[in-house]
């Protein structure tokens, strides 16, 4: 093994408002401090209220994730001193997490989750000039105070950094699948990542955004501890920072300067019942997990595994799409095909998500009609579809507008029968026996007519027509 | 002169008021129509100064009402002002204050009681229909009205909304009343209690017409006397003229008997550990930030920070945050604060039992009659804390109570602390209302 690594993933569930108050969770494009009130500015006299589509959030991700549920919902005060803590103390659950004791199978080995708890999220700070190290002064913005976050912690289970982001990206599907969260906001996934090597202390990396930095973070800090190891030196308990810019961490605090949070219990909440009925309720709610998904859309749809899990694992809207293609065109294994290979390799090329392409599904089966009806090859099916996917245009209008429909049989006649003339000494090379000159002016036509000719039909009309001289030239002798 | 001048000569004689309006709006119709509803400082009052008695506060304005104001504007009241209180609630005498130290209007060299002292005071300087909403963690209800010879009540934890409380201890907080008479606390508390979608821990079960109990039938009515509350340490003036009030309560047919609350003695250990536990956390938020004091920005976050709470913060709330903080601290945590919480379950256990054989309990409300302010200046701060021997464990059980005069002591008035089980508060004003007609 080459290290120990164990996750604390802070999620943003996707709620309409704060986790204890009325205010929007939407502030993407919200001036700074407008979706605020008295509750999450933490005015004197405010109190919270929780927010019940949070807590479902909150049971959706337990269950998905095989814990045990506690009976109540029950919230603590964690008091520290920052100038993004509206109320110097964070209301997060302590004593009594929302649920303990899961897991999820990672390549059939299963990842001990140790709990999941809500909490809410701090404000927003601006470093002015520079990062949290150099910078003169902090703005503090307070529309992110207080939306619903979920902590999942895991068991320190992973023995190395590619387990630690396999297990991240599955874990971001999975809460795709459930709805809970939206995985294209910036930061809706931030991680603290505790990893230590052998003999060495447990290093805490804080606030990682996005699956790439906690591996390189975690690589990062693989390297310099097993270094350090190497020279004899101790790898002391400490929490560090991730510099995303520099891809290496430094030294926040040391493990004696770490904080007593004095847990209580947040006094202005009630104990709030997980009844029976309740969660029965949400777990009537629950979607397909993503392992159940992929086995599913392999038996129904007779595609392969590998094909299901891409789909599956590139997100939710993905198998969705290609689900609702299933509906409109009824060759499932072409549109895997044709889904899998070519749209998802140009939308990784554009570096565009689904949701943000044009693609749409009754648009994209016209791809696969174009070809069927044998208006398009499919060679300029392929290269089409790029086009399609970073714009708006649909395929037909696309092959319209560029001229790309295959040409009539008659028409390609007679430019093979031009191609022919112009080159008899390829015919007669043929016809003396070097069958691949033939092939010599299949390159001809096909430069010619470009892409609106099948090769495969180029080639037989080549063919015919030369056997055809052939059988001509024999007679006359 | 009208209410407002009043007012002023109360505030300028006793320095009952932290803050008051230059005029007064009164609605023209509802329960509290002609009423003059005066505000503890420490429940907010919109685009009135609220401090709640402390300099961290100091100029700031809240921008809601608290949900007892509004219901009391709505009734038609007219908000008088905003009384004086120990910084935060935290004290007995009112002297911990960062504004002017109010005087008791029955001898001026004495405290009118804590922390609702300024309540207190106007209630009984008051020559115009008055009411005051006050707020008890420990016993700063019951403890100015006794003082003071008003009516203090305090009702069930969660019968009022706390939304708009600068808090203290948000498990023990409680938002009530005082007036002139039993009725008159009855007719406020009637208007300030019930549900409240802004506060989570508020009761939602309907609130009755508490004037109605002001009927003083206590025939039949079981009266508890537990044994702890007359132990050594009250006054036997204050014990005497108690139990003067007990005999008019069997006088008028109730049926006084002998019981016991052993866990009483835990109770001000308890309490003091729970409530300081939370309000250190509760006033971590003052900072000098977004509201209240402010200081030129120097240096890191930390030295701001802890400028403004140095210079913000009295002794007396230093002193709670320190122990407070100490209190919930990995190690001493499961010792002290999750302890305390486990006793706090036995004092409530313990109510819980005895009034399944009596209907109210009676005791003194206070061991002594309000101090004169040099004995105070003497005493250490856990004598200050002993004062509350008698109020703390209803609070920490949070059943509703009344302080009602029964008569007097070395010339000052003695209070009668009744108590009931949960949601008792009809109990509560009937023997309070039969104590009061003598």
């Amino acid at each position: 093994m080459d290290a120990t690594i164990g996750l604390e993933i802070h999620v943003r569930l996707r709620t309409v408002s704060k986790l204890f108050c009325g205010c929007s969770t939407d502030s993407a494009d919200a001036e700074p401090n407008a979706n605020t009130c008295p509750i999450c500015l933490g005015f004197p006299g405010s109190k919270p209220k929780v927010n019940k589509t949070a807590v479902e959030h909150g049971v959706r991700i337990a269950k998905a994730l095989n814990c045990s549920l506690s009976p109540a919902v029950r919230f603590s005060r964690k008091s520290y001193f920052y100038p993004d803590m509206p109320k110097n103390y964070q209301i997060t659950q302590y004593d009594e997490p929302l649920a303990t004791d899961g897991y999820m199978v990672l390549n059939g080995r299963r990842i001990g989750i140790r709990r999941v708890h809500l909490e809410e999220d701090p404000a927003r700070l601006v470093h002015v000039g520079g990062d949290i190290t150099s910078s003169r002064y902090n703005l503090i913005d307070y529309n992110r105070s207080g939306v619903p976050l979920a902590e999942i912690v895991t068991e320190p289970d992973m023995g190395d950094t590619r387990e630690a982001r396999l297990f991240l990206e599955k874990l971001g599907v999975t809460l795709d699948h459930l709805g809970v969260y939206d995985p294209h906001a910036e930061g809706s996934l931030r991680v603290d990542a505790n990893i230590s090597v052998e003999g060495g202390g447990r290093v805490e990396v804080k606030n990682i955004t996005g699956y790439r930095n906690v591996e390189k973070a975690l690589s990062f800090e693989a390297v310099r501890q097993r270094s350090m190891a190497r020279m004899g030196v101790e790898v002391a308990r400490e929490t560090r920072h991730f510099d995303s810019e520099k891809g290496s961490t430094v030294s926040l605090r040391g493990k004696e300067q770490e904080e007593d949070y004095g847990y209580i219990v947040e006094p202005d909440l009630m104990r709030i019942s997980l009844s029976p009925g309740w969660v029965e309720e949400i777990e009537s709610t629950m979607p397909e997990l993503p392992d159940q998904r992929t086995r599913r859309l392999v038996e129904q749809y007779g595609i392969t595994g590998f094909q299901a899990g891409v789909m599956v694992n590139t997100g939710l809207n993905m198998s969705l799409f290609f689900e609702e293609c299933c509906h409109l065109y009824g060759d499932a294994e072409a549109v895997a095909n044709w889904l899998v290979t070519y749209l998802l390799k140009s939308l990784n090329y554009l570096a565009l998500s689904l949701e943000k392409s044009g693609v749409r599904p009754e648009t994209f089966v016209e791809i696969l009609e174009l070809i069927d009806e044998g208006v398009i090859s499919e060679r300029t099916a392929k290269e089409l579809i790029k086009d399609y996917a970073d714009g708006g245009k649909s395929p037909r209008q696309l092959v319209e507008e560029k001229k790309l429909a295959l040409m009539g049989v008659e028409r390609l006649r007679d430019v093979v029968a031009e191609v022919v003339d112009a080159n008899p000494q390829a015919v007669e090379d043929y016809l003396g026996g070097t069958e691949k000159a033939s092939e010599y002016l299949v390159g001809q036509v096909l430069r010619r007519v470009r892409a609106r000719a099948d090769a495969n039909v180029v080639r037989k009309i080549i063919k015919e027509m030369l056997e055809s001289i052939g059988d001509n030239a024999s007679v006359a002798q | 002169m009208n209410v407002l001048e009043q007012a002023r000569r109360i505030d300028r004689r006793y320095k009952a008021f932290n803050h008051l309006p230059e005029s007064l709006e009164a609605g023209a119709e509802g329960r509290l129509a002609g009423f003059s509803v005066s505000v503890k400082d420490n429940v907010c009052v919109e685009g009135m100064p609220s401090t709640a008695g402390s300099r961290v506060l100091e100029g700031y304005i809240p921008p809601f009402d608290a949900t007892v104001v509004a219901k009391c504007r709505l009734e038609g009241a007219a908000v008088l002002g905003k009384t004086a209180q120990d910084g935060f609630g935290f004290g007995t005498f009112n002297v911990n204050t960062a504004y002017s130290v109010p005087l008791n209007p029955h001898d001026p060299e004495r405290s009118p009681g804590g922390s609702s002292g300024g309540a207190a005071v106007v209630t009984t300087a008051a020559e115009f229909p008055h009411l005051a909403i006050s707020e008890s963690t420990g016993g700063s209800i019951s403890c100015p009205a006794s003082f003071c010879g008003v009516v203090g009540i305090t009702p069930t934890y969660g019968r009022t909304s706390r939304w708009g409380l600068i808090d203290y201890a948000n498990s023990l907080d409680k938002i009530g009343c005082m007036g002139k008479t039993v009725r008159d606390a009855a007719l406020l508390l009637s208007v300030i209690s019930g549900p409240d979608r802004y506060d989570s821990t508020v009761l939602h079960s309907p609130v009755g017409d508490y004037t109605a109990y002001a009927d003083e039938q206590v025939e039949g009515l079981h009266v508890g006397v537990p044994r702890e509350y007359f132990a050594e340490g009250v006054d036997q003036g204050v014990s005497d003229a108690v139990w003067r009030g007990i005999k008019r309560l069997e006088g008028k047919g109730a049926e006084i008997s002998d019981v016991s609350l052993p866990f009483t003695r835990y109770s001000l250990s308890s309490y003091y550990i729970i409530a300081m536990a939370e309000a250190s956390t509760n006033l971590a938020k003052f900072c000098g930030l977004r509201y209240g004091l402010h200081l030129p920005l120097e240096g890191t976050f930390d030295e701001y920070f802890s400028a403004v709470r140095s210079e913000g913060f009295g002794d007396e709330a230093k002193r709670r945050i320190i122990l407070g903080t100490y209190a919930r601290m990995a190690g001493y945590r499961d010792a002290y604060y999750l302890k305390a919480l486990k006793v706090r379950t036995r004092v409530i256990e313990d109510f819980k039992r005895v009034f399944r054989g009596v209907d109210v309990l009676v005791a003194p409300t206070m061991p002594v009659v309000a101090p004169r302010f040099d004995e105070i200046a003497d005493m250490e701060p856990i004598q200050h804390y002993m004062m509350d021997v008698l109020t703390v464990a209803p609070n920490l059980a949070g059943i509703p109570m009344a302080s009602v005069p029964c008569g007097q002591s070395d010339g000052m008035p003695v209070g009668l602390h009744l108590m009931a089980d949960h949601m008792g508060e009809g109990e509560v004003v009937r023997a309070a209302a039969a104590v009061e007609a003598g």
